[in-house]
């Protein structure tokens, strides 16, 4: 504490290191030199313990200036006391001079996570000491009561409250101002103020961190309430769960009440309050408010119906206001800075901020208060910093468990009240909840439902008889036993428990499942229809993440296994039954296994895809003859197209004993695998290996055969084919619409790589090559254009690094062999006069979010420059070429084949697979299409339906002869690959692990798929791949 | 008996308050330590002792207080130096082994550690807007 007396307090510190630099002369002098000036009297010198900077010592410090001196020795003495104490000015030569270490610190309003918030009911969070009230006086606590008892007649109170249009921050809404109105004019001398503290929904801790570091601003709150509606008790009903907040109340009110803020005749004038603490004792219901106020009367939390509402009737039949904590705090800054300023923040119809618990998959979970208005998307990546371990957005939960999920197409949606209940979601108390790809929208909606149902306090028929029969039907599905008709099963108890429940709990129960099936509807079916788990989450549906993971079913725990022993020819034949390439995925695979391998939660990933190889790599010298499943039959079968998914199809039906021709277009088989991939990705004898496997199989291969040109569907049919399967993949670049485009130097991206894999690459030596794109065909073409010469090979992407589609490692190989990105870069126009010369491009920012939950690139004006160029790639995208079928067969708006979920087009016995469906895919994809393709019209031979074929896909059991925990520590190898300096060539890159060290990854697996034995009960026995109707599911 | 009798009582309060605030700030030095449950969670509790222990250990004098949740969760514990009026400079994820670096360079050399540093905590507070 200060003391009038003196003007000034040198304070000299006494502590160890300032001594050692000499403040005992310091102080010595300074009270000798104060004394020969004369001014002992008015300037006290104090000798302090040791607060750090000793580096700096001796330290001074002048009170109250706040002059800060360092090494002061006592030969600086005179000069400080006549020119700092004397004449009152600063010695520069001793003042601190702030190292740049302090300035390089970024000031708080620069962090992205705080940049765009507003923190208002926050302001004092972190702070302020909370168990202190004088530092929450000292920040203008307590001013608004003051100018409320003051200035203001309750009447005052709850125009000002109203004119600032606050929304109760409970989530339901409401005008506050209204509500408090409404209790004020209520008939009665007793009425009560009551603050909902019970924040029950999982996952939100909004109100909880208010209470905790600034209880007293829900506490002035309150008290105005009361004032405002003439009552003269108030009770806060804060969950038992927040031990924290309960001390910290019960420590605000004691010292509110010590210091005459609280109790009889507040800070002197007749208004008088009492506050009181209830705790919550475990039930969610009691958040809704009349079983709240049913609980602090000592009943059973169940609500009641309304009217009447507790503003005219509610604690012990008297008038009671009912808010949030947030709604409180919110109220001593409008009447700080009035209803207008209020009014001015965020939205015009939910003005203020909002707080949001922001958890789950987020990279900065934690508390943030934003103006209402700002999007979803701000939200989770700007302020949130995005989603962990680059794994992509699925959707966000808002408003806990009774809330709605959003997924990326709204991530542009304004948040306040009204937005989000258009997308099907509620704001809530503020709970944000976001969960990633690896998150399964079926079982997410279980859970919340779980929660609901179990939360019902049973009072009414809808709420507790339909939250239990909807729960069983979610868990059926989730447990692989769902029938389509559920679907509507679902819809009529959700209608039911909404229009029939007696309080929002079982109004909103079925809300997280509404939402999820408006958004995520496939998900369901394929939990339904095909017994799947896309996420790899559902127990029962997933034997491991890896093999659930791929697309065709591959049953990667038992080949890695058997690797693991050095047993591969077993695990290669494991392979082939749903995968015959195993030597082209061991190296052009994106390995969706991969990234969802669990040793990956751990460390790293099992490097599945560098296992395969390896596998494969050692069976070269035994050639595979596919094993004949089936009964020879006459039927035969014509497929178009040569590519993974043609040649699948065709192995799997000469597999059924079906004879197969392939016609393919190009003077090679292989498709994309042989026109589109690089030789140094996928040499071409690889290639051949596996293609003759095919052939081995009885499948006969007829190139230079083109649809239209040498045969038609018609004549394949007039032929005695009685079955055709299209698998023409997508092999027509998109163009790109840009002036100058169709001239000399402007090649495709598949053009050029088919032309150089055809055997007739065009000499670069000295080019400079431009590619647009950002796929994989654009990063093949490039790294294709450097190793034929270019001197330059730039690339042109529209959006950033981390949103290019192609492959990780592939963006980096190029980088290493010095290929340029140009990022938020699109090319307008190409220049040159019948030959190329350069391209025009214009640079970009990011604007709003797309349906894909990417920020779509906008155009900065006035950004162009020119890039010189010889040739130009363009590779951003490709449709299939339909020369030969005009109009024979139904197509999509981008000419993919449109097909039934039997693979079966609109012509009769015509079906399609591969890339002509889906578009431009991956390998494993089109495999795993060939093989339903097969299933499909192996049906339709043997019945005359078109019905899908739905498998339950089989798996080995593979031994495990090791201690995994021997494995612990182990970490992936490197793959081996050639040097940057040796690879302008088309020799393969990636040079294949060795023996050990395949063996040793493979015994880093954890063996998922032993432990779904257990956990399923399941006997440790193989199981063959089973169609479903077998089994009898409906 | 209250220690407020009258408004002018609060403004009083307030004044002082406010000085007391001013003093420490500008005279000492202050470590501030978020102690809401994410802080406790994250092991604030045992950073603080640390905190108390290096001061007692190497016979500083600061003035070690606690305040609630910044907002900042995932990077709990938040420790806050502030010393003799220079800008109060946030640390995160401060573990009780950090503690005596700490100590050492911002404290005793007047360095910021930048490399556990989080930002700069202006008096009035954090994005006001």
């Amino acid at each position: 504490m200060t003391e009038p007396l003196y003007r000034a307090n040198v304070l000299v510190c006494g502590g160890t290191g300032c001594e050692a630099s000499g403040s005992a002369g310091t102080y010595h002098k300074l009270l000798e030199e104060v004394q020969r000036q004369g001014l002992a009297n008015e300037v006290q010198v104090i000798h302090t313990g040791c607060r750090g900077f000793c580096a700096m010592g001796p330290i001074v410090i002048i009170y109250p200036d706040g002059i800060f001196y360092c090494r002061v020795q006592d030969s600086d003495v005179p000069l400080l006391v006549e020119e700092t104490l004397v004449k009152g000015r600063v010695v520069p030569r001793l003042t601190y001079k702030e190292p740049s270490s302090h300035q390089a610190v970024p000031f708080y309003s620069e962090i992205p996570f705080y940049k765009k918030q507003m923190r208002i009911i926050l302001r004092n969070c972190g702070m302020i000491d909370p168990e202190n009230i004088e530092e929450y006086i000292a920040r203008d606590g307590y001013q608004a009561l003051t100018k409320v008892l003051t200035t203001m007649s309750p009447q005052d109170v709850y125009e000002e409250i109203k004119n600032s249009k606050l929304r109760g921050r409970g989530g339901a809404g409401f005008l506050t101002g209204l509500k408090w109105e409404f209790t004020a004019r209520a008939p009665g001398d007793i009425k009560y103020v009551v603050c909902n503290a019970d924040e029950g929904d999982p996952g939100a801790f909004m109100d909880r961190s208010v209470i905790e570091g600034d209880p007293h601003s829900l506490i002035e709150g309150m008290i105005i309430c009361a004032y405002a509606i003439g009552a003269r008790e108030g009770y806060i009903y804060c969950r038992a769960e927040y031990p924290l907040a309960i001390k910290r109340l019960h420590i605000a009110i004691a010292q509110a009440e010590e210091y005459g803020l609280l109790g009889d005749h507040i800070l002197g004038t007749d208004f008088c309050f009492h506050l009181h603490v209830k705790e919550g004792a475990g039930a969610f219901v009691c958040g809704e408010e009349t079983a709240l106020l049913a609980s602090i009367e000592g009943r059973r939390g169940e609500p009641r119906p309304r009217p009447p509402f507790p503003a005219v009737k509610g604690l012990w039949g008297r008038p009671t206001n009912l808010n949030n904590v947030k709604s409180y705090a919110s109220v001593p800054q409008i009447i700080l800075h009035g209803a207008d300023w209020f009014a001015n923040i965020g939205s015009p119809r939910s003005p203020g901020t909002a707080i949001f618990a922001l958890t789950g998959k987020v990279n900065n979970t934690g508390l943030v208060e934003v103006p209402m208005g700002i999007t979803l998307g701000e939200i989770i990546f700007d302020i949130g910093g995005g989603i962990p371990k680059g794994k992509a957005f699925k959707a966000v939960q808002t408003g806990g468990p009774l809330g709605g999920c959003i997924p990326a197409e709204h991530l542009n949606v304004q948040v306040d009240f009204d937005s989000l209940k258009e997308v099907g979601a509620v704001m809530g108390s503020g709970g944000m909840i976001v969960v990633d790809e690896d998150t399964c929208m079926v079982e997410f909606a279980r859970f919340f439902l779980t929660f609901a149902a179990a939360e019902s306090c049973g009072k009414c028929v809808p709420c507790r008889m339909g939250g239990k029969r909807l729960l069983e039907v979610l868990t059926r599905i989730t447990t692989g036993q769902g029938r389509l008709e559920d679907l509507k099963l679902i819809r009529e108890i959700a209608a039911g428990m909404e229009t029939g429940s007696l309080c929002a709990l079982g109004q909103l129960t079925p809300g997280p499942i509404n939402a999820a099936l408006r958004y995520f509807e496939e998900e369901f079916i394929r939990h339904i229809v095909d017994k799947r788990c896309p996420a790899g989450v559902c127990k029962e549906l997933v034997r491991a993440r890896c093999t659930n993971a791929c697309p065709a079913d591959v049953d990667v725990p038992s080949y890695v296994a058997l690797v693991a022993q050095g047993r591969y020819a077993e695990g290669l034949e494991i392979h082939r039954r749903t995968n015959p390439f195993p030597l082209i995925c061991g190296r052009v695979c994106p390995a969706f296994c991969q990234t969802r391998c669990r040793r990956g939660d751990i460390d790293e990933p099992i490097a599945i895809r560098a296992v395969k190889r390896f596998m494969a790599d050692q069976e070269l010298a035994h050639p595979w003859t596919p094993p004949l499943l089936d009964s020879p039959k006459t039927d035969r079968v014509a497929v178009v197209g040569a590519g993974p998914a043609g040649l699948t199809a065709a192995l799997r039906l000469a597999q059924q004993g079906y004879r197969v021709t392939v016609f393919e277009k190009l003077p090679v088989a292989g498709g994309m695998m042989a026109v589109g991939i690089p030789e140094y990705r996928l040499p071409r004898d690889i290639l051949n290996v596996e293609i003759d496997n095919i052939r081995r199989a009885g499948v006969e291969i007829r190139c230079n055969q083109a649809l239209g040109r040498d045969f038609t569907l018609d004549s394949l049919f007039a032929e005695g084919y009685r079955a055709v399967v299209l698998a023409i993949g997508a092999h027509q670049s998109g163009r790109l619409r840009i002036a100058g485009e169709d001239q000399a130097g402007v090649v495709h991206g598949v053009d050029f790589l088919r032309a150089v894999a055809l055997g007739q690459p065009p000499d670069l030596t000295g080019r400079r090559v431009g590619v647009v794109g950002g796929g994989n065909v654009a990063i093949d073409a490039a790294r294709t254009a450097w190793r034929l010469g270019a001197s330059q090979v730039h690339i042109l992407y529209r959006r950033r690094r981390e949103d290019m589609p192609a492959y990780k490692e592939e963006i980096q190989a190029a980088e290493e062999e010095g290929i340029l990105f140009h990022f938020l870069t699109n090319p307008t126009r190409v220049l040159g006069d019948g030959q190329v010369t350069g391209v025009e491009c214009l640079k970009h920012t990011l604007g709003e979010f797309d349906r894909s939950g990417r920020r779509r690139p906008v155009p900065l004006a006035g950004s162009e420059f020119v890039i010189e160029l010889d040739m130009l790639i363009p590779a951003i995208g490709q449709t299939p070429d339909l020369t030969g079928l005009q109009d024979q067969v139904a197509v999509r708006r981008d000419n993919t084949f449109q097909v039934n979920d039997a693979l079966a087009t609109s012509r009769p016995g015509v079906f399609a697979a591969g890339d002509a469906v889906t578009g431009p895919a991956t390998v494993v994809e089109a495999v795993a299409q060939g093989n339903a393709v097969a299933r499909a019209v192996d049906h339709y031979l043997r019945t005359g339906q078109v019905e899908k074929i739905v498998t339950l896909p089989g798996y080995e059991v593979v031994n495990q002869p090791f201690n995994l925990d021997d494995y612990a520590e182990a970490r992936p190898p490197r793959m081996p690959e050639l040097p940057v300096a040796e690879r302008r060539n088309f020799q393969e890159v990636e040079l294949g692990l060795d023996e050990q060290a395949a063996q040793e990854e493979c015994k880093r697996c954890l063996r998922c798929d032993l432990e779904w034995l257990e956990e399923m009960g399941l006997a440790f026995e193989p199981v063959p791949q089973r169609e479903l109707a077998e089994i009898g599911f409906s | 008996m209250p220690k407020l009798k009258t408004i002018e009582d609060l403004q009083q309060i307030r004044e002082q308050a406010r000085r007391d605030l001013q003093v420490r700030t500008e005279t000492g030095t202050r470590i501030i330590v978020g102690m809401g449950t994410c802080g406790i969670a994250a092991g604030a509790r045992e950073t603080m002792h640390a905190i108390l222990e290096e001061l007692k250990r190497r016979g500083m004098e600061a003035h070690v207080t606690t305040v609630g949740c910044i907002g900042m969760c995932s990077r709990e514990p938040l420790v806050d130096i502030e010393q003799a009026g220079r800008p109060r400079v946030t640390y995160c994820n401060v573990h009780p082994d950090m503690v005596p670096r700490l100590i050492e360079e911002h404290l005793v050399h007047g360095r910021v550690v930048q490399e556990w540093a989080l930002g700069r905590v202006p008096t009035e507070g954090i994005g006001q807007g």
